[in-house]
């Protein structure tokens, strides 16, 4: 990646020994939309605030939680195309690793592949990082639930509760007081959803928020439709 | 590199509030440089665009000024910004359709159209040795599947689904004047939807103009091939807009 004539790094140390590149890419991050994880005994549920600037935007089609393979899906905060360029390379590993083992690619090795990309894009030449941190959700090998959260570092952390984006210190501090190691995966959707609902600007409707779930039962991740969103919603209130 | 806080405005990397300056200036070059606004609406099964035709020379040959192109036979764009860089993502866009059609024998649908211009975008936006292109993207078709789409794709790789939208200098005008409109575009016939896009532009521009001064392109209906309106089609609808603006 990058042309010969920019084949240095533009991630260079400051003279304090820092990288500033990355600390801007997280300032980038923070500036997003929030989206937060939990990790529940049965599941985890990620959830995220897709208010789009407009009611002329065809919402239904927008997706920010997205399926990466049938067992892990991931979702974002910060800038919306740099992580649909992880979500493909994610998808290609996942589908690269069955092809060689015959066996859905375990969230945990995900995980590890998608950050030693992200960290590649700090160190390559005539690249700038990714301004996304993402919230991977899945089942892992031993089906165990699994939340991940990579920051554009490449850094990676296994989480059992956490939030991303511009609202993420209190959403996190909410998350603290509710989260209990026995939570079960229902609870965990109601939990996220008043999490969002915290720092939410307006009305939340079905319309503008996305919620993924991946369940131990049958370990499949998928994208809850409008109508079952709308029901969480409804038992909430 | 990263010390020197300049460097951040010429190519693509982070600013420290984590912006992206040449992205920005990208998005300026696109909407202000030509001038011209873009207006693109979709209607229950066509959708259209619509948009100035300014030909700055009397002497200039007026069927060589589009910013009006067909991606394949049945989708098609509105691309306005620095010409030359609209010009360069339409063919790019256009090899891109053709080898879809190549490696998957049948035509590509306008969402993964879109995604794949937004995602050649975003690559300008992380490479340093690449500026981002300065021009944004209106794509149009009528989806076998989904019915009439209209997206647009900006220099940042952005690209969304919209009912109705718009682009360059007077974007936010026009958008204001269809997000009045979103509910009945729903259910809008191919004349409605191009005289609602035709509205618009007028509205925004303040002026009347004739079927010469405005290029206005369609997809009608599924199986509908992306054409231009010829002239005397834009004169009727400019004709029945004056007509029910009367009544």
């Amino acid at each position: 990646m990058g042309d010969s004539a920019y084949s240095f790094s533009l991630t260079t140390f400051s003279r304090t020994g820092k990288l500033l590149q990355i600390e801007y890419a997280l300032n980038a991050v923070a500036n997003g939309r929030t989206s937060l994880g939990i990790c529940a005994t049965d599941g985890v549920v990620i959830a995220t605030d897709k208010k789009l600037t407009s009611t002329l935007v065809d919402t239904a089609h927008v997706g920010k939680v997205e399926a990466v393979d049938s067992g892990s899906g991931m979702v974002y905060s910060g800038v919306g195309p740099d992580y649909r360029v992880l979500v493909r390379k994610a998808r290609k590993s996942s589908q690269s690793y069955y092809r060689q083992y015959r066996e859905i690619k375990p969230v945990t090795q995900l995980v590890k592949s998608t950050a030693s990309v992200m960290q590649e894009y700090t160190q390559s030449g005539g690249v700038r990082p990714f301004g996304v941190s993402l919230l991977v959700a899945g089942i892992d090998g031993d089906g165990i639930p699994k939340l991940y959260q990579v920051d554009p570092s490449g850094a990676y952390f296994g989480w059992k509760a956490t939030a991303i984006g511009k609202n993420y210190v209190n959403a996190k501090a909410f998350l603290e007081k509710r989260y209990q190691d026995d939570i079960e995966l229902e609870d965990a959707v109601h939990t996220a959803l008043l999490t969002l609902r915290e720092g939410f600007e307006g009305e939340m409707t079905s319309e503008n928020i996305e919620v993924g779930i991946v369940s131990k039962a049958d370990g499949k991740f998928r994208v809850l439709t409008p109508s079952e969103v709308q029901d969480y919603l409804d038992e909430a209130t | 590199m990263s010390r020197d806080s300049n460097y951040d405005h010429h190519i693509s990397i982070f600013s420290p509030q984590g912006r992206l300056y040449q992205m920005e200036y990208a998005f300026k070059a696109a909407n202000t440089s030509s001038g011209l606004t873009g207006v693109a609406v979709r209607g229950k099964d066509s959708c259209v665009v619509v948009t100035q035709k300014k030909v700055p020379d009397r002497l200039m040959d007026p069927s060589s000024i589009t910013s009006v192109f067909a991606i394949t036979p049945k989708i098609g764009c509105l691309c306005t910004g620095m010409s030359a860089d609209a010009k360069a993502l339409v063919q790019r866009a256009r090899y891109e359709a053709a080898d879809f059609q190549y490696k998957y024998g049948y035509p590509i649908p306008v969402a993964q159209l879109a995604r794949r211009i937004a995602d050649l975008a975003q690559v300008y936006t992380q490479s340093a040795s690449m500026r981002p292109l300065a021009a944004v993207t209106l794509l149009i078709g009528v989806d076998d599947e989904k019915g009439p789409q209209v997206f647009k794709v900006d220099c940042a790789g952005h690209y969304l689904p919209f009912f109705g939208t718009a682009s360059g200098n007077k974007e936010q005008e026009a958008t204001n004047f269809l997000e009045k409109r979103v509910e009945a575009m729903r259910d809008y016939t191919a004349d409605e939807t191009a005289r609602c896009a035709i509205m618009c532009l007028g509205s925004v521009l303040g002026s009347d103009f004739r079927g010469s001064e405005i290029e206005v392109a369609m997809v009608e209906g599924d199986g509908g091939k992306f054409h231009s309106l010829t002239e005397e089609q834009i004169e009727n609808h400019l004709n029945a807009i004056a007509d029910d603006a009367d009544a």
